[in-house]
């Protein structure tokens, strides 16, 4: 009693709670924008509460100005940081184009435009110097842009010193110059709105354009994007170029705002910057980041500043509240960097409840209809270690026979003896189902890519590798993970089985340890081209087979153990019905019987233990957060065969290979002219089986296409 | 019945006959104390204080003295400390703006950054006073020293010790460059030493108002000139730096050292006793701050147009040496927070 009412409310427990959004949040790439995200939030709940109009609209005119020109900086300064670098030169170019253009466009009198690009033009110049350096002779970025910020701050003292009463004398009078300094656009800075639009500029930089992902990879890995054939020198050197140019601009808009030769212009600004571009999420270590990031952290560190000087917090603490955010920043970004996968892979896999029927004994001489036996173990080899994986196997017209392999080639062996073979088509993937249709093209599921056909003139073509998304799905479960198995109705429509949408090929069995229904049916219809999701959450929906009155198919789904049947037309459209329910083993492909019946290959066999675990999802999420993937427990995938069973569910007959010399499992088994051919996942071979008594005539291609022709 | 009324009537008139003229009389009494209006003009006001930074002589002993007549009176001083960036001191005065305090004070770092600050808090009605250093435009009110006089006055002094029989080398350790107090100060010394054919400039660097830089400056410059005359130096904070330098060099009987500051006890008097400084200019924090509050209370009375009538509170200087020290000649914080301003 006691074990049931705890079965009753794990159950209900695991269903009411949604444990799996967890994981699939964290493995969603912008889940590291999600700490700068919070802290934004604080940040402005708590400074907007503790400052009466901090968010008035006069002060957040005047907040955009300090957010452009940072934002600017910032941008440049991202660019390097993702690209693997670091630019501690920032504030003094920042101060050097300050002086410079006070000086060309006050007492020198260049005109304005032509002073600000050759501003540019010498903030570009000492980023090319920091970007050969860095770049071409590879000194340490840290050191050489730290020697730049001396050496340019000591230009720019140097200067000072030498003419600032000449630079101060002229002021530039223009009212170009003072719409840069003072206008508004739409309540915010001049100096914002380019900000906004150089960093829109170089979002799609970074994120569209050959030169942005060259960054992106170099920042990621030098040697692998060397290797790749990027030019890591260049890439590197350019970053530099970009920083220097961004910073002068600031530097332009910080000279039109304030008209200051103050010593301490830019002073200190790497620091506040670079706490910006870490708080943002962008990486130190390069390869992830984005200007978006850069954005947040630019507005929370003014934010911030600008509360603590509003709060009237005495002389330093302002610097030590940003240092200190610094320190957590780089703190977060290593730990988050360190452990994300870790965690993610802890909170990915979410076990839950599942019970599974009593177990039908498989016992030999117990009069089981499963009653194990060795009758596959005389099954013929066919391409004995020159096939790998092949899922599934299918005979054409001629009698020819296909399958899948591991590394997304359809293998063809030449009928009659099948010893011949050739790479008929390479698709990619992980071949899995096939089907032929009614003119005779191959259509083939293929894992990680979606749904393929193949001419008879081996051209190859994609039919569909989206569907429509759900709603609610945090996954993007309009992209197809893993496509496992199809069959073609009568009028043409394709209806494919994809196994999960948690995870991906390499990782399918440990769907198994959810025991949840991740996987669904999609409907493929050439007419249009479409791809629709018709049967939602089955637990690893894998063999289809069209039931001949041409409304219906089966659907084999592995760790629910139980095969089903679906109305896709007539009377019972859209119903399901169980046909059986408690197989003792995983199911795989069903394909039809010569006699009317249908076979159905077997994975694996359930064991207790694993049936227990399914009912204990407490149990299962202790064991993935705590042991080694190689320790946890897995479904049994070392004992299959056959079985053939009638639309009624009774089960007719059923061949294993008890000793699992040739087939230890079976994923896939095709009739054809009174043989059967066995295909195993794991296996290195196709087995080739006489059925005794079985109709020596019968190919599936009639059975499906002769008779409505 | 009828007089009864009347009677009655009368005696009301006269009541509030009599209560009318007693009210007159008592105000025509008060009107001669100006008791009333003075307190009713400062209580409960604002006042926000924008320094460069807090944390060093001059602003904490001139909020010291406003604090203390602010408490007195009744009305509050926001303090928005910028720690040495203009960038902050920007923000730091466009929230006051915003938030419009009854009048502002603001030190200014140069002469350019605050000046359309200055002029955009007197368009929003807020008086303006600038403390020891102005932006071109000008305010309700300026106090601060006269710094080319400063000039003048240090370079005279330096100038009576290097003159015949000596080496004739004099530096400048000048303040931060775009500074106007620096630039003035230079101009005067400029000016004066121009005018001594003796006397020659060798070095004249800026130190930031840093004592670190201008110990490292002076050392380099004694290096060069080991038989340099004297030191001019434009803040005392600063010169602590270049007189360590000179006493480290041996050289504290030989190197005349004259400097200017806000006169407080341990960097003036002290250093004046202990030989470091030979002549020191004090434009007196201490009296500053009493000028900051005399302000403080004629523009919140006055309520004038801001920026209608400008006036400076120069400070005046006094010259300290060992000789002519005496015990008031400089100031400690304990004694602005107790009794000054």
């Amino acid at each position: 009693m006691l074990s049931l009412a705890s079965d009753f409310t794990t159950r209900w427990h695991y269903r009411l709670v949604p444990y799996h959004v967890t994981g699939e949040l964290l493995s969603k790439n912008w889940i590291d924008s999600a700490i700068p995200f919070l802290m934004l939030f604080a940040s402005i709940a708590v400074f907007g509460s503790l400052i009466p109009n901090l968010f008035a609209v006069g002060n957040i005119s005047d907040l955009s100005r300090t957010v452009g020109e940072y934002l600017l900086i910032g941008l440049g300064l991202t660019i390097v940081v993702i690209a693997g670098g670091i630019d501690l030169s920032v504030g003094s170019v920042f101060a050097l184009a300050n002086l410079l253009m006070l000086a060309l466009g006050g007492p020198i009198g260049l005109p304005l435009w032509l002073a600000a690009l050759a501003v540019l033009a010498v903030g570009g110049l000492v980023g090319l110097v920091n970007g050969v350096l860095v770049g071409y002779l590879r000194l340490r970025a840290f050191l050489t842009t730290l020697v730049m910020l001396i050496i340019v701050r000591a230009v720019v003292d140097t200067l000072l010193l030498s003419y600032s009463r000449e630079i101060g004398s002229v002021e530039i009078a223009a009212p170009v110059w003072d719409f840069i300094a003072f206008g508004n656009v739409f309540g915010v800075s001049v100096s914002f709105i380019v900000a906004v639009v150089l960093a829109a500029l170089a979002h799609i930089f970074l994120t569209r354009l050959r030169p942005g992902w060259h960054i992106l990879a170099v920042g990621g890995s030098r040697r692998a994007a060397h290797n790749g054939g990027i030019n890591v020198r260049r890439t590197v050197c350019m970053t530099y170029v970009l920083s220097g140019m961004l910073s002068s601009a600031a530097g332009i808009f910080y000279a039109a705002r304030l008209a200051s030769l103050g010593n301490d212009t830019g002073v200190g600004l790497e620091v506040t910057l670079l706490t910006a571009v870490v708080l943002g999420g962008t990486s130190l270590g390069g390869g992830r980041g984005s200007v978006f990031k850069t954005f947040l952290g630019v507005i929370i560190v003014v934010i911030i500043t600008n509360s603590l000087i509003r709060l009237g917090v005495r002389s330093g603490a302002s610097s030590l509240v940003l240092g200190t955010i610094l320190l957590f920043a780089v703190a977060i970004d290593v730990r988050w960097l360190k452990n994300r996968h870790k965690i993610l892979a802890r909170a990915y896999v979410s076990p839950t409840y599942f019970a599974l029927p009593p177990l039908q004994s498989a016992a030999a001489n117990s009069g089981s209809p499963y009653a194990i036996n060795a009758a596959l173990s005389v099954a013929e080899p066919i391409g004995l270690a020159e096939v790998d994986g092949p899922e599934d196997v299918i005979l054409d017209r001629e009698g020819n026979l296909y399958c899948g392999s591991r590394d997304g080639n359809i293998q063809r062996f030449f009928a009659p003896d099948h010893k011949r073979h050739e790479i008929f088509a390479h698709i990619g993937g992980q071949t899995l189902g096939l089907a032929f249709d009614r003119d005779g093209n191959l259509l083939t599921c293929v894992g990680g890519m979606g749904l393929y056909k193949v001419t008879p003139q081996r051209e190859v073509i994609k039919l569909s590798d989206e569907t429509n998304r759900s709603l609610f799905s945090i996954v993007d479960d309009s992209r197809m993970r893993l496509a496992d198995d199809l069959d073609i109705a009568a009028d043409g429509r394709v209806f494919f089985s994809e196994a999960t949408i948690r995870y991906a090929m390499h990782d399918w069995i440990i769907d198994a340890l959810e025991g949840r229904g991740n996987g669904r049916i999609i409907c493929y219809d050439p007419r249009d081209g479409s791809s629709r999701t018709v049967v939602h959450k089955r637990q690893f929906p894998n063999g289809i087979c069209m039931v001949p009155d041409g409304e219906s198919f089966l659907f084999a789904e592995t760790w629910g153990c139980r095969i089903s049947r679906y109305w896709f037309g007539g009377a019972k459209t859209g119903r399901i019905e169980s046909v059986i329910h408690d197989l003792p083993g995983y199911p795989d492909n069903i394909n039809r019987a010569s006699d009317g019946a249908f076979w159905c290959g077997i994975i694996g066999m359930r064991a207790p233990a694993f049936d227990m675990a399914q009912r204990m999802p407490g149990f299962r999420r202790r064991m993935v957060s705590r042991i080694a993937r190689d320790e946890w427990i897995y479904p049994n995938m070392n004992t299959g065969g056959v079985i053939k069973f009638d639309l009624a569910g009774k089960v007719v007959q059923s061949l294993w290979d008890v000793g699992g010399e040739r087939h230890p499992q079976v994923t896939s088994i095709r009739e054809h002219k009174g043989y059967l051919y066995l295909g195993g996942i794991f296996n290195n071979r196709i087995g080739k089986y006489r059925i005794p008594g079985a109709d020596l005539n019968w190919t599936a291609h009639e059975s499906y296409w002769s008779a409505s022709i | 019945m009828l007089t009864c009324v009347t009677k009655s009537l009368a005696i009301a008139a006269m009541l509030a006959a009599t209560a009318i003229a007693t009210t007159l009389s008592a105000s025509a009494e008060e009107s001669t104390s100006p008791g009333p209006e003075y307190y009713s003009a400062l209580k409960g006001k604002k006042v926000g204080f924008v320094p460069i930074s807090m944390g060093f002589d001059l602003t904490q002993g001139w909020l010291a003295g406003m604090q203390r007549q602010a408490k007195e009176l009744g009305y509050e001083i926001i303090v928005r400390d910028p720690n040495w960036s203009v960038e902050s001191g920007i923000q730091a005065i466009n929230s006051l703006i915003a938030e419009k305090p009854d009048l502002l004070i603001i030190q200014n770092n140069d002469d350019r950054s605050y000046n359309r600050l200055v002029k955009q808090a007197m368009a929003a009605g807020i008086p303006t006073i600038q403390v020891q250093q102005r932006v071109q435009t000008p305010s309700d009110a300026y106090i601060g020293p006269d710094w080319y006089d400063i000039g003048k006055k240090t370079a005279t002094a330096l100038a009576a010790k290097c003159g015949k029989g000596t080496s004739g080398k004099v530096a400048v350790v000048q303040g931060a460059r775009a500074a106007p107090a620096s630039i003035l100060m230079l101009a005067g010394v400029e000016d004066t030493l121009k005018a001594i054919p003796e006397i020659q400039i060798v070095s004249s660097q800026a130190a930031d108002w840093d004592t670190t830089k201008a110990y490292a400056i002076m050392s380099t410059v004694l290096k060069q000139h080991a038989d340099l005359c004297g030191v001019v130096g434009f803040w005392d904070v600063a010169d602590l730096g270049s007189a360590a330098a000179i006493r480290e060099a041996g050289l504290k009987d030989k190197v005349t050292l004259v400097t200017s500051g806000g006169g407080k006890r341990d960097a003036a008097c002290e250093k004046i006793t202990a030989g470091d400084f030979s002549v020191y200019y004090s434009y007196n924090v201490a009296g500053q701050a009493r000028d900051l509050n005399s302000a403080i209370k004629m523009l919140l009375q006055a309520k004038m147009k801001p920026g209608s009538a400008p006036f400076a509170l120069l400070s005046p200087l006094t010259q300290i040496t060992k000789e002519n020290m005496s015990p008031t000649s400089c100031w400690m914080q304990a004694e602005i927070e107790q009794a000054g301003g």
